[in-house]
C-alpha cells in the first residue's frame, strides 16, 4: 500500500536534511509504528506520505514514494487526501471550525459525500472517537484531550484507506489512548485500513503495531516486525527511546540468568516467561 | 474577551434567522447610526441593540459588551468635550455643542460596535460563511478567511496567556504592573506570538487542503439557508430603520 524508496527530504532554507535515504514499505491493512527521539524526522515522514510534502512544504525531494499507486509528487493533494487521512500532532492547527459538528462536516462536504449519508457518518465518527456527547459544543470550550478526539473523528468520518496519525494520544489519558488504538485495530480488521502511527507511548504502540521503524537524525536506524526491533532494546535506549517495561524486564532477566529468553512485548507474554522460569 | 466572539447555542428568533438577514440587520443598524445625527434616534438604536441581545437570550453577554465599550466611550467623550470649541460655554471650556457632539459620537460608536458581536453570538461562523457563499455568492476563499479569523481569536488569546505564564514563571511580574507599564511588558511578547501564529496558520492551510478545501463549491454545504417569513419581517424592519434615520 505504501512504498517508500530511498527517500530524502530537506526543507527549504534548512541546511540539514530532515529525512535521509528512508526506505519503508507497509502492506495493505498493515500497522506501522514509528518511534524515535524528537527531531528524528517522524513528522516529516508523515507529511511526505500524505503529500503535504512537497505540495505544502517545498524543499529538496529525492527518492520515490508510492501510496496506493499514487505518487505524492505527481498526484494533487486533493486526490491524495481521498486516500490518506492525516491527524496532526498540533491538534489546534488542524481544527478549522468553531463547532465540533462543523469540524466533522467540513471534509464530508468538500469531498461531496451524498447529503443523505452525512448525518450517519457524523454520528459514527463521533461515536468511534468516543465523543458523541460533544457534537453541539464549541471547540473553544473543549479540553486538549477532547480536541484531539475531535481531530481524530474529523479524519475518521472521511473513511480514508490509509490513516496516518502523528502522536494521536499526546493529550489523552491512558484509557482514551487505549481506545484510540483499539479503534485502529478494529478499522484494520473490518475495513483493511492501513495504519501508520507516530507515538511516544511505546508500550501501547508495541502492543498494537505489527511493524516498527526507529528513526534517528532522519535515517531509519532499524525496522521490522515489532518483536525483532525490540530485541535491540539497548540500541533504542541509547537513542533515548524507552522500551516497554516488560521488554526491559525480560532483557535484564536474560542477562542476569545468562540464558536466551524470548522478547516480551506485553504483560501476558512476560507472565508466561516468568511462569516458565519458576517451574 | 475570550467569549466576545463565541457562539452561544440557542433556539431564539435571532438564532433561527438566515445568517444573511442577520448580517444585513447589522449593516443597516450601522448605516442608520451614521445617517442620523439625532441623539434620541441613536438612543433608540441602542435600545434596538439591547432588544436584540434580550430576544437572543444573551442578555448577560450584551451587558458585558456594553460595559467593555463604556471604558472607550468615556475616554472618547472626555476627549471630544475638551477639544470641541463650538457653541456657548456651559462650564469652564465645555460648550453645549461640544457636549452634544460628544454624546453623538460616543453613542454612534456603541451602537455600531454592538450588533456584530451580538450576531456572532447567535450565529455559527460556519453558517455565516456558508450562507455568504450560497446566498450572496461570495468566493469561498474569502468566506474561509472570515471563519478562520474568528476561529483563531480564542486560540491567540490562549497562546498569549500561555506565553505570559511562561514569562511569569521566569520572574516577570505581569500581575503587579498596570496600565501602560503592563502594556510595555507585553509588547515584546508580540514576536513569539506572531511567529507561532504564522506557523500555525500555515499548518491550518494544510489541514484545510487535505480535507478538500479546493473541491468546495457553493453547493457543498450540508445545510441550506432559505429565507422565511421572519427574515422578510426583519428586512422590512431594516427598511423602516433606514427611512426613519433619514427622516428624523
Amino acid at each position: 500500500m505504501i512504498d517508500i524508496q530511498s527517500f530524502s527530504f530537506t526543507y527549504k532554507n534548512e541546511a540539514e536534511p530532515a529525512l535521509r535515504d528512508v526506505s519503508i514499505s507497509v502492506p495493505e491493512g498493515g500497522f506501522l509504528g514509528i518511534i524515535g527521539p524528537a527531531g528524528a524526522g517522524k513528522t516529516t515522514l508523515a507529511r511526505a506520505v500524505c503529500g503535504i510534502i512537497p505540495h505544502h512544504y517545498p524543499g529538496d525531494y529525492y527518492g520515490r514514494i508510492s501510496v496506493g499507486g499514487l505518487d505524492p509528487v505527481e498526484a494533487s493533494l486533493t486526490d491524495l487526501s481521498r486516500l490518506v487521512g492525516l491527524v496532526f500532532q498540533d491538534v489546534d492547527s488542524q481544527i478549522i471550525s468553531t463547532m465540533v459538528e462543523d469540524e466533522i462536516l467540513y471534509g464530508l462536504e468538500n469531498f461531496g459525500i451524498p447529503h443523505a449519508e452525512i448525518p450517519e457518518r457524523i454520528r459514527l465518527a463521533l461515536a468511534q472517537a468516543g465523543i458523541a456527547d460533544l457534537q453541539d459544543r464549541t471547540v473553544a470550550s473543549l479540553s486538549g484531550g477532547q480536541r484531539q478526539k475531535v481531530a481524530i473523528a474529523s479524519i475518521l468520518a472521511l473513511r480514508p484507506r490509509v490513516l496516518v496519525l502523528d502522536e494521536p494520544t499526546g493529550e489523552l489519558d491512558p484509557v482514551s489512548s487505549r481506545q484510540v488504538f483499539s479503534l485502529l485495530k478494529q478499522l484494520r480488521k473490518e475495513h483493511g485500513v492501513t495504519v501508520i502511527v507516530i507515538e511516544q507511548k511505546i508500550m501501547l504502540l508495541c502492543e498494537f503495531a505489527e511493524q516498527l521503524a526507529v528513526l534517528d537524525h532522519g535515517a531509519v536506524l532499524r525496522q521490522g516486525p515489532t518483536r525483532e526491533v525490540l530485541a535491540h532494546a539497548e540500541e533504542l535506549l541509547a537513542l533515548g527511546v524507552n522500551c516497554p517495561r516488560v521488554t526491559t524486564l525480560s532483557r535484564l532477566l536474560s542477562r542476569r540468568l545468562g540464558r536466551e529468553l524470548p522478547v516480551c512485548v506485553n504483560l501476558e507474554e512476560a507472565e508466561e516467561t516468568a511462569r516458565r522460569l519458576m517451574t | 474577551m475570550k467569549e466576545l466572539f463565541q457562539y452561544v447555542p440557542g433556539q431564539s428568533l435571532l438564532h433561527r434567522l438566515n445568517p444573511v438577514t442577520k448580517l444585513i440587520l447589522t449593516i443597516m443598524i450601522c448605516a442608520a447610526a451614521f445617517i442620523t445625527s439625532s441623539v434620541f434616534f441613536l438612543l433608540g438604536l441602542l435600545a434596538v441593540d439591547l432588544a436584540i441581545g434580550l430576544i437572543a437570550g444573551v442578555a448577560r453577554k450584551t451587558l458585558g459588551i456594553l460595559r467593555g465599550l463604556m471604558k472607550i466611550a468615556v475616554f472618547l467623550f472626555v476627549l471630544q468635550v475638551l477639544l470641541s470649541r463650538q457653541g456657548t460655554p456651559v462650564f469652564w471650556i465645555i460648550t453645549d455643542r461640544g457636549l452634544l457632539t460628544a454624546a453623538t459620537v460616543v453613542l454612534r460608536l456603541v451602537v455600531v460596535c454592538m450588533p456584530l458581536a451580538l450576531v456572532l453570538a447567535v450565529t455559527r461562523v460556519s453558517d455565516l460563511s456558508n450562507a455568504l457563499v450560497q446566498v450572496l455568492h461570495v468566493p469561498y476563499k474569502y468566506a474561509f478567511t472570515l471563519t478562520t479569523a474568528i476561529r483563531f481569536i480564542p486560540q491567540f488569546l490562549e497562546e498569549m496567556s500561555d506565553i505570559m505564564e511562561a514569562q511569569t514563571a521566569r520572574g516577570i511580574a505581569f500581575d503587579q504592573a498596570r496600565g501602560l507599564k503592563k502594556l510595555g511588558m507585553m509588547l515584546p511578547l508580540c514576536a513569539p506570538l506572531l511567529i507561532s501564529s504564522v506557523r500555525r496558520t500555515d499548518q491550518t492551510a494544510a489541514a484545510a487542503e487535505i480535507r478538500g478545501f479546493s473541491l468546495r463549491t457553493s453547493a457543498s454545504a450540508f445545510r441550506r439557508y432559505p429565507f422565511h417569513l421572519e427574515d422578510a419581517l426583519v428586512l422590512g424592519f431594516c427598511v423602516l430603520l433606514i427611512a426613519a434615520s433619514i427622516l428624523l
